[in-house]
């Protein structure tokens, strides 16, 4: 008898536990598959212009309004007047793009056509989320390398958040026009036709559009990242709406992209003559009763950074100062050798530039 | 049946709990790995500091698959905290540019700090700097043998992140260990200059390792670059660099030990560790190991083929010792406690001062050329005397077969002996001379004395009908073509000359090819020379695996036509340039000489001269090269390894290939390749 119940007691115990088992691993497979097939829904394949100049003819979209509203990146592909979109269960359509902001890394679309009912991403609900964290774990969609046509799914990827950090693409090398900051995500996301694809938290929740294929300046090394989701979904600059908001209605302004250069105001730095592609920032003069004498920078100095940014080279230097208007407060940190009273660390000089004196001041 | 009741209801209570625990995990567990991750990165954090330099090169060259130049970001770097007292370990890629400053921010501390370079691994390519600052963080070294293939592994940089933020994390597990010869472990985590110099951590938030680029195929800092972000990333064991910390510290560069031996067989899986050269006044010659024993034993560990010694030597440093067990005859001999030396001694060849005469069956060797000023010159020895016999000291005199056995001679003395020449004048009165050997140099003669042959090679038996003319091949496998010159009056009684040229990156069409062939044909045809142009199988360039076609096109002529084996050129031009000196280091038993324009090799990535593989270079820079600088250290490079070298610069030339006189001083070149 005892050694009956012994054995039933194992057996329940084994054929539930094998149970649980299967079912867990059910469950698990159900969620993942169960959050890709919900991203999938919101999300387009587009086709337009490119096949040229190493330039793909496809991307991806994310849709943002149940009447066929589609949030992508801004590029090549848009710029053609026969744009389609293919929806997740096949459905193709034409659409036309309402907005292209650049400065947004953003483009708004609309499918040309009534009486839909698509499910989608309500943009300005996920910006309210807070911003994701180095570490997290995410999944990335998109229709890279045209794997996917029709009523194809995405191709999902898992990583995680590797940082969050401005998009460094800048100062002379070249320069994309959206300057914010980025998710720079630990997987190989950005691929051709990726972009305009979706960065979501792994139950599916929307942090960023993928950006469009760049190399980096500051290791020269191809980088994978997505644009939070806040740009396009909180209120931008002085906007009281957000982009997704004022672009729906047609009343967004595209932003200007000037660049601020030739108004930056007198400092009185002298460098050395900038004789090499990348000459190092040693003053050589320092302009009498100057802003930079007033801060007490002095020759043989080595700028090192302004306002903690680098700054490598002469040319980087000008660059930087010519976009400082006058009565503005800069940080410079300078190297200062140990004979002129430097020592190990960088000295911090807060200098405030002027407004020019063209009859003292020689160019 | 109380006790029955109770134990039935404890059973019940261990299923329902084995649910509960279950359905945890399935809700659980990733969130559990996300949150152990950002603790094991933030534990870390407050040792990763972010570097930044200034000045230094733009440009730098890399010895990477496509052995280009590369431009280095100017973006921050990474380094680790190693020791309370301001040492930081970096990856010595990050100061390749050789900058004039350098600057650190420390997580926690306001002010940048300026940085030293203290010393440099030059085994691991890692570079220990120094800022002047007590009490800082030194991270946990997860212990070596700890570290498993499968365990999760976080490579952390700074590039992207200031010292105040968390330090950007990519996500992997270790891929192998005991990579690069026993140097360092691999991981899938995605490593690149973003991380290069950070940490390799574990899920507790040990430091498993520095990430730097590595490549087992290649040595020096911008080796392995090519694999940035590919899920092939290296990093080197904290706990080794903690070994020689104290050293690196104390300013001491460390530098591989050589024991000063080149194997017998190319082949190193399947041939046992024979001993094929011992260099001169090298750890190995001290100990006196000889050619043609047998390593079978290295501190303990049996060794059975080549492959195992260079795994057990390869991690080894200058001044590490080792024991050996050798198998000489039928004798096994035991040597302890062998002190490794410092970079492996070049050898540096005798020269005579001669030119032979080639394709002679008369035993002894006439002299066709005697340079100017040249020991042979200066004991007397003159054209068209006739070498018969070689005696250093009171040693039986040697009679002298022919030219291979004469250089095979020379090849193993040192510059500064004596040698008595028993020599047949041109008119019949022999006599002996005497001649204190010198340093085998590389100049070209303005002219030097035609004819080379007396045409009496053997013909190559194997051949069949001859070609001549401009001929399309292709290789075995079937994916790569290539082209061959063969002079229209050849004969098989003269050995050949071999000339292979290596073109620069986008000039490999059919025609740029033929149109080269056609340019050098005369040449050929004069000079008795066979021309290969390989064609590489991308535009953008040749792959270093590649180099293996261009010996299987060489082998594929020398087996056809009879073909000279001492003058053997591989020429390039460009990322040809860079292939041709890796295949003049990598194939020795085929390269004898190489000539580039326009090309460099990355700085430590040239190989010892060694004794019985002669190898020469000709090398061209134009003086608005760009690379003019890499060129140049690429010929100091050269001239420190004791190499024969010509070198020129070409004024108001750029990146382009050779002017006639040029490409008319090269024909020389080749034809002198046998100077002995």
């Amino acid at each position: 008898m005892k050694r009956y119940i012994h054995t039933v007691v194992v057996l329940v115990a084994a054929t539930s536990l094998a149970a649980t088992t299967s079912t867990a691993r059910a469950q698990q497979r159900t969620s993942l598959a169960k959050v890709s097939e919900e991203v999938n829904k919101r999300m387009v394949k587009l086709f337009g212009a490119g096949g040229f100049r190493g330039l793909v003819a496809y991307g991806t979209g994310i849709v943002v309004s149940p009447e066929g509203h589609i949030l992508t990146v801004a590029n090549h592909l848009l710029d053609t007047q026969d744009l389609r979109v293919h929806l997740y269960d096949g459905r193709r359509y034409r659409a036309k793009v309402l907005v292209m902001e650049p400065a947004l890394s953003a483009a708004l679309l609309k499918i040309t056509a009534d009486d839909l009912d698509l499910p989608y991403f309500d943009v300005e609900k996920a910006a309210q989320a807070p911003l994701a964290k180095p570490g997290d774990w995410v999944l990335a969609f998109s229709n890279q390398f045209e794997i996917a046509t029709r009523d194809e799914p995405m191709t999902v990827q898992h990583g995680v958040i590797a940082a969050y950090s401005k998009l460094y693409g800048r100062r002379g090398v070249f320069q994309p026009p959206y300057q914010g900051d980025v998710y720079i995500v630990d997987a190989i996301t950005n691929n051709p036709g990726a972009a305009g694809g979706a960065l979501t938290t792994r139950d599916g929740r929307l942090l960023g559009i993928i950006g469009k294929e760049l190399r980096n300046t500051l290791t020269d090394t191809w980088i994978n990242y997505a644009v939070p989701i806040q740009v396009v979904g909180k209120p931008y600059a002085n906007n009281k709406e957000s982009f997704i908001s004022l672009a729906k209605k047609g009343e967004w302004r595209q932003i200007e992209t000037v660049k601020r250069t030739g108004e930056g105001g007198f400092h009185g730095v002298v460098l050395v003559p900038d004789v090499l592609e990348r000459t190092p920032p040693y003053v050589e003069d320092v302009l009498p009763e100057s802003p930079a004498a007033k801060a007490g920078l002095q020759p043989d100095d080595l700028i090192v950074y302004i306002n903690g940014d680098q700054i490598v080279s002469v040319k980087a230097f000008n660059e930087y100062m010519n976009s400082v208007p006058p009565g503005t407060e800069v940080v410079l940190e300078v190297r200062r050798s140990a004979k002129a009273g430097g020592s190990d660390k960088l000295v911090s000089i807060k200098l405030k530039v002027e407004k020019p004196k063209p009859a003292s001041v020689k160019k | 049946m109380s006790r029955h009741r109770l134990l039935a209801a404890s059973a019940f209570w261990f299923v329902l709990c084995f649910q509960g625990l279950l359905r945890g995990q399935d809700a659980d567990l990733i969130a559990l790995q996300e949150a152990a991750m950002k603790a094991a990165a933030a534990k870390v954090a407050p040792s990763i500091v972010q570097i930044q330099t200034s000045g230094g090169l733009d440009i730098i060259k890399t010895s990477g698959r496509k052995g280009g130049v590369i431009r280095k970001g100017v973006g921050p770097t990474t380094g680790v905290i190693v020791d309370p007292d301001g040492y930081i370990i970096s990856s010595a890629f990050n100061f390749v540019n050789k900058p004039t400053e350098i600057f650190v921010a420390v997580p926690g501390k306001k002010d940048r700090y300026v940085a030293k370079v203290v010393a440099n691994d030059h085994t691991r390519m890692l570079t220990l700097l120094k800022i002047e600052e007590k009490g800082l963080p030194v991270p946990e070294a997860a212990p070596k043998k700890e570290i498993q293939v499968g365990q999760w592994s976080l490579a952390l940089g700074r590039t992207w992140s200031s010292v105040d933020d968390p330090p950007s994390i990519s996500v992997g597990i270790i891929s192998a260990v005991e990579r690069i010869w026993g140097k360092a472990i691999q991981t899938d985590a995605k490593v690149s200059p973003v991380n290069y110099g950070g940490p390799l951590v574990d899920i507790k938030g040990r430091v498993q390792g520095i990430l730097v680029p590595a490549s087992p195929r290649g040595e020096g800092e911008t080796a392995g670059i090519e694999w940035y972000d590919s899920g092939i990333g290296f990093a080197i064991p904290l706990e080794d660099i903690n070994r020689v910390l104290p050293l690196l510290k104390s300013g001491k560069n460390l530098k591989r030990g050589f024991l000063g031996i080149t194997p017998k067989s190319r082949d190193i899986y399947s041939t046992p560790a024979i001993i094929g050269t011992v260099q001169p006044e090298s750890t190995a010659a001290r100990a006196g190991l000889k050619p043609g024993d047998e390593i079978i034993e290295i501190d303990g560990k049996k060794i059975t083929r080549q492959a195992q010694l260079m795994h057990a030597l390869g991690n080894k440093y200058e001044k590490d010792t080792i024991s050996l067990k050798v198998k000489r005859g039928d004798k096994v001999l035991t040597f302890n406690n062998l002190t490794l030396g410092g970079q492996a001694a070049s050898f540096q060849h005798a020269f005579l001062g001669i030119l032979p005469m080639r394709d002679d069956s008369t035993p002894g060797v006439e002299i066709r050329y005697v340079f100017a000023k040249s020991p042979a010159a200066i004991a007397g020895l003159k054209a068209g005397d006739r070498i018969l016999s070689i005696a250093q000291g009171k040693n039986k005199p040697q009679p002298i077969r022919n030219r291979e056995f004469l250089i095979n001679i020379l090849n193993r003395v040192m510059p500064g002996v004596e040698l008595t020449f028993n020599v047949e004048r041109k008119g019949g009165k022999k006599e002996d001379v005497v001649v204190k050997l010198g340093k085998m140099i590389g100049v070209i003669p303005d002219k030097l004395p035609q004819p080379a042959s007396k045409k009496n090679a053997t013909p190559n038996k194997k051949a069949g009908k001859v070609e001549t003319g401009i001929l399309e091949r292709r290789n075995g496998s079937g994916d790569h073509t290539y082209w061959v010159y063969v002079p229209e009056k050849y004969d098989a009684k003269i050995a050949h000359a071999v000339l292979v040229w290596l073109h620069p990156a986008g000039q490999g069409t059919k025609k740029e090819l033929t149109a080269m062939l056609e340019l050098w044909a005369p040449y050929c045809d004069d000079h008795h020379m066979i021309m290969i142009a390989p064609q590489a199988a991308n535009e953008t360039g040749w792959l270093r695996s590649e180099s293996a076609v261009v010996e299987e096109a060489i082998r594929d002529v020398a087996s056809q036509y009879t073909v000279d084996r001492q003058r053997v050129v591989a020429h390039g031009m460009g990322v040809g340039g860079q292939l041709a000196f890796y295949l003049g280091f990598e194939n020795r038993d085929v390269i004898r000489g190489v000539a580039t324009t326009g090309a460099m090799i990355a700085e430590g990535a040239a190989k010892p001269n060694v004794a019985n593989q002669r190898l020469a270079f000709f090398i061209v820079a134009g003086d608005k090269d760009p690379r003019l600088p890499a060129i140049r250290n690429t010929r100091n490079s050269l001239a420190d390894h004791n190499y024969p070298l010509f070198y020129k610069e070409i004024k108001e030339m750029g990146h382009q290939y050779l002017d006639r006189e040029t490409l008319e001083q090269m024909v020389r070149w080749i034809d002198a390749l046998d100077r002995i």
